[in-house]
């Protein structure tokens, strides 16, 4: 199972477009499959005979599972297809496996575990985590006795003092739950607390600052009033111009190894509505004008709402910029998206009395199309200064037109 | 046994020996109120009041108070849908028939049913169902009970010309026949069943079967109240002293549509006519009028007392949905049915 | 307290009845001087006279008609349908006169009707049916179902003492092959489900004859398993609450029925876990019943659709498993 994204753990198996025993070219279509962030097809990486197909069809697995098998050159192997060799195991049907990597590997469920009713609640009532249940039913699924003897056997005696003779009341039997009780709102959609968990682990790891620059709009107000367009690629054209000025915020940081990258590859989000949202990633966008990023940006948000982005297009960004500015919300705090090192947000341009002064030093005030870029980012690979030098340089760019 | 059909043309002043004045003035009161209340019903009905339909039995008045008038209180009667003046005659209050049809709490059934569907247990009355023959077999078994326990009481229902063709109508006769039981089926011959006219509906007439089934057939004129009577009454006597079941036919005829829905254009013209110039109450008010009763303050006083049974029904609260679940089943003992109102003279002594 | 079958047990509480209250008579087709097709009256007809004990004209609407009427002045009629099969001739007055009588105008109809119910012996489509939910769905009546002696007796007590029409469906094929201690005397079986065997891994749900079917089919412990068998003896009204607390200790269901598979007894069964017992399930709710064919006369043919032991042991397994 590829990675569909940062954030994607597991993937589910829509198709096969191949059976066992059909030859496949490398990078034709062996599979689609439907990720929390996108919905793709599955290119072959070898070309070959498929020799076993892994997961069926329905099956939810976790990221680096292998899907199926191919076997290359006169038949004699099979390689597992698209996953990590050290993941592949025997197959048993005579074609010679890759080497184990390690008995995990062994053990690894390869089918997405269902929980029946009484089992989920049982295991909500205790705080048992079902992962770590072993199952006897049927294809090792957890039963209520599974669940009830992992209670049980990990029933935590409390330590007491050896000399106390002293013992605690055994604790009140829990009421059991209602029966039939209306659910207490309901549960976060994978995607959602995918999400969740990867704003999360940003939060924890980075040393998140924002910084603020307010722009005069008048300028690219026009100019997209000209191409009938948004701000946006504006504002993503006089980033990546930045980028290239600051290449210490095109980058990313990732176990304490800092790489500055020479390409922008800009990932601009984009909401899913109540699903949540995603971040296509614009490749070389520093080779692209603001009418190239228009078309792009368009494209692809239409293709993430239509969840047909291709892997490869979620993947790879080295900065990222948010824009929820749509509404009317004039200032945020984005979350930086991790091992990026910035995040540019764009919120509303909105009318304001500005004190303007001319080349003779005279101050006026006029009306001016104003908006507050927020700039977050991460402590840990620069400093503030490096940041507003930054922001003002996309300020530059915006208010005095591109170099 | 069957007796000729009176002249319907004629105004027959002798009434019957059984009946005093005052029982042939009950008679009209009877089909005086049974008319007002339906001709009252009908309106409630056109100006959106009475939810459903609306069934009545306007021409056939004299069917339903001859016959009850000849019941004794402890006697059983199963109601149809053209018989009001049966509940009438048992003591039903019109404001809770009135209530009845509005769908109203003080309704009979408390608007678990509508329309004429209802009987009011504590008079000694069932009421009737849709399957229309069902409730000859139920006055059967109430009959049946009785020869049982040796009583000497009696059961009687009503059932329309279109009932004869169903098999209930046919168990139920042969069931009373072979156990000889104490019942008396009125058959409403009001010419048609719904739109279907008696040629399409029987070959022979059914009061002749009654015979083969080892009861007794009369025919008699169902467009008189004291016709009717006595045809009961006769009836009645012979259930009780053993001499098995009687089918009456009273004939008669459906004045206005099936329901309020129905223009019965089916009906020639002239065969309405014709039976318009023989209606009961006409009749039965000539006769009275003959013997110096004030039939007009007999109408005011009936008029009246209907004008008050409608403020009365439509004052009443709609019944609570809260309670809509309740009494699907009989949860305490069972109660049986009650004597009802029988003010024919002929009880007193 | 004495031993007896199915059948004698049946006699037993009609006999106790028409001794102890004048107002129950029995009706039926060929059940008075002959003494019924299966000879459950046998000898009434001495004893209480054929006025009590009635033969009756063959006409089941009229049966039903008539006892209705007797009930509704007092008496309390207790009917026999020869074949439960031929109810659907008196179908009307039982659903349409007796089940709806008392809502609609308070007037209770304290009516018994016994259908002797059931396969397993050739009678084909017009002798072995289950007819039982097609009043389950009839507002308005009672229906009950006795697997045991001691409960043929006991209900047939409460449903003649119940001021409601009462459906008593008695198993032919239990009628000579069950015998149990019954106590003597008049006395009720409470319109309540019953734990026939204990267990906590898995429940079996079933009614009359059923109930020995997955005894049977759970005798043999079923590789260790804890099986826990639960006889509705009640269908209208439904146990919900033992059901549910069956379900809740033992978590997984198999419902059996001898009645055809949809919308049978079972179904409501398994309607009732799914929306109020969910929570409690560790495996799919598993039906057992006749597939929707009628009932096929040919031993062979009779034999592939009627549940049988073979068939419940094999769902309980797999469920078991699952």
């Amino acid at each position: 199972m590829p990675q569909m994204g940062v954030s994607v753990a597991e993937g589910t198996i829509v198709a096969w477009h191949v059976e066992p025993g059909d030859r496949i070219d490398a990078d034709a279509t062996i599979c689609e499959i439907s990720t929390d962030k996108i919905d793709t097809e599955v290119p072959a990486p070898v070309t070959g005979v498929v020799a076993e197909i892994v997961v069926p069809v329905g099956d939810t697995v976790e990221v680096g599972t292998v899907l199926a098998r191919i076997a290359t050159g006169d038949g004699a192997a099979a390689q597992a297809a698209p996953a990590e060799p050290q993941r592949a195991r025997a197959n048993g049907n005579g074609h010679a496996a890759v080497p184990e990597a390690g008995p995990a590997a062994v053990e690894r469920p390869t089918r997405h575990r269902r929980y029946s009713p009484v089992v989920q609640r049982i295991a909500a009532e205790h705080d048992v985590n079902l992962d770590e249940v072993p199952g006897t039913g049927r294809e090792g699924r957890v039963r209520k006795p599974d669940v009830l003897a992992y209670i049980e056997a990990h029933a935590a005696q409390a330590p007491l003092h050896i000399e106390s003779p002293y013992r605690p009341d055994p604790d009140p039997v829990p009421a059991p739950a209602p029966r039939a009780a209306p659910p207490e709102g309901e549960g976060l959609s994978r995607m959602r607390r995918q999400i969740g968990q990867h704003m999360k682990r940003s939060l924890d790891t980075a040393a998140t600052c924002t910084t603020w620059i307010e722009v005069d709009m008048g300028r690219v107000e026009a100019a997209r009033a000209a191409l009938r367009v948004t701000a946006l690629p504006f504002v993503a054209r006089a980033t990546i111009a930045a980028l290239r000025e600051f290449p210490a915020l095109n980058a990313t940081l990732q176990d304490e190894r800092y790489t500055r990258h020479d390409d922008v590859n800009l990932g601009i989000a984009v909401s899913l509505g109540d699903d949540g949202l995603i971040v296509p990633v614009i490749h070389n966008a520093h080779e692209l004008s603001e009418e190239g990023l228009a078309a792009r940006i368009k494209d692809l948000a239409r293709r993430a709402r239509a969840r047909e982005l291709t892997p490869d297009e979620v993947n790879g960004g080295t900065f990222t910029i948010t824009n929820p500015g749509q509404y009317g919300s004039i200032m945020a705090t984005p979350i930086i998206n991790l091992p990026q090192v910035g995040i540019l947000d764009l919120e509303a341009v909105v009318k304001r009395p500005v004190v303007l002064t001319d080349s003779d030093g005279n101050d006026s005030i006029a009306i001016r199309p104003m908006t507050i870029l927020g700039l977050s980012w991460d402590h840990r690979a620069l400093d503030g200064a490096l940041s507003a030098q930054f922001l003002a340089a996309i300020k530059r760019h915006l208010e005095g037109g591109l170099p | 046994m069957a007796t000729d059909m009176a002249d319907p043309s004629s105004a027959d002043v002798a009434g019957t020996e059984h009946l005093t004045l005052e029982d042939r003035v009950e008679l009209l009161r009877a089909m005086l109120l049974m008319r007002s209340i339906e001709q009252r019903a009908m309106n409630l009905y056109r100006q959106g009041k009475v939810p459903g339909s609306f069934y009545d039995g306007f021409g056939q008045e004299a069917v339903s108070a001859g016959a009850a008038f000849a019941m004794a209180a402890e006697d059983r009667l199963c109601i149809l849908h053209r018989d009001l003046a049966a509940h009438l005659v048992r003591g039903v209050a019109p404001a809770r028939i009135l209530s009845q049809y509005l769908g109203r709490a003080a309704g009979i059934t408390r608007g678990r049913d509508g329309n004429v569907h209802f009987g009011a247990r504590e008079l000694g009355c069932v009421g009737m169902v849709s399957m229309l023959p069902d409730m000859m077999l139920v006055a059967a078994g109430m009959a049946m009970a009785f020869k049982l326990r040796g009583e000497a009481r009696c059961a009687l229902t009503w059932f329309g010309d279109g009932s004869t063709s169903r098999g209930d109508f046919h168990e139920a006769l042969n069931w009373a026949g072979v156990q000889r039981l104490p019942v008396v089926f009125v058959l409403e011959n009001n010419q048609y069943a719904y739109s279907t006219p008696l040629d399409k509906q029987f070959a022979v007439n059914p009061v002749e079967r009654a015979a083969v089934y080892g009861g007794v057939g009369v025919k008699t004129d169902g467009n008189d109240c004291e016709a009717m009577f006595e045809a009961v009454r006769e009836a009645r006597e012979r259930a009780v002293s053993g001499g098995g079941f009687t089918l009456i036919e009273a004939v008669t005829m459906r004045m206005h549509g099936h329901a309020a829905h129905d223009d019965m254009k089916y009906v020639p013209k002239a065969q309405v006519e014709e039976w318009r110039a023989k209606d009961p109450i006409d009749r039965q008010e000539a006769r009275l009028t003959e013997l110096g009763v004030d039939v007009a303050a007999l109408h005011a006083a009936v008029n009246a007392e209907v004008d008050a049974a409608t403020e009365e029904a439509l004052a009443g609260p709609m019944p609570d949905p809260a309670d809509v679940l309740d009494g699907v089943f009989c949860a305490g003992p069972a109660e049986p049915l009650g004597d009802g109102r029988a003010p024919w003279s002929g009880w007193a002594g | 307290m004495a031993t007896m079958t199915y059948l004698q047990a049946i006699t037993s509480a009609l006999r106790d009845e028409l001794r102890a209250d004048e107002r129950v008579l029995i009706m039926g087709e060929d059940i008075g001087v002959f003494g019924g097709a299966f000879k459950v009256t046998d000898g009434f007809v001495d004893e209480f006279g054929t006025d009590r004990v009635m033969d009756t004209p063959l006409a089941e609407s009229a049966i039903i008609g008539t006892a209705i009427g007797a009930a509704v002045v007092g008496m309390r009629p207790v009917c026999e349908m020869q074949f439960s099969d031929f109810i659907s001739c008196g179908f009307d007055q039982l659903v349409n006169v007796a089940g709806k009588m008392y809502y609609r105008q308070g007037l209770a109809v304290p009516i018994t009707v016994r259908l002797p119910s059931g396969g397993g012996f050739s009678g084909g489509p017009y002798h072995s049916q289950n007819p039982e939910a097609w009043f389950m769905h009839a507002p308005g009546i009672k229906v009950v179902a006795p697997s045991t002696a001691q409960d043929a007796k006991g209900l047939l007590h409460a449903a003649i003492h119940d001021p409601n029409p009462v459906c008593f469906m008695e198993h032919k094929h239990l009628y000579r092959r069950i015998r149990g201690e019954v106590p003597d005397g008049v006395w009720e079986t409470p319109m309540t489900a019953r734990i026939a065997q204990p267990g906590s891994d898995l429940v079996v749900i079933a009614y009359g004859a059923m109930v020995h079917v997955a005894l049977e089919a759970v005798a043999d412990g079923l590789d260790g398993a804890s099986v826990e068998v639960l006889d509705l003896r009640s269908l209208v009204p439904l146990d919900e609450e033992a059901i549910l607390d069956s379900v809740a200790r033992c978590s997984k269901v198999v419902i059996v029925d001898e009645a055809n598979a949809t919308c049978a007894a079972g179904a409501q069964v398994a309607a009732v876990i799914a929306e109020k017992g969910f929570e409690d399930l560790d495996g799919p709710v598993v039906r057992v019943a006749t597939p929707d064919v009628p009932i096929p006369f040919s031993p062979p043919l009779e034999q592939a659709v009627l549940p049988g032991v073979d068939r419940v042991r094999e769902a309980c397994r797999e469920l078991l498993a699952y």
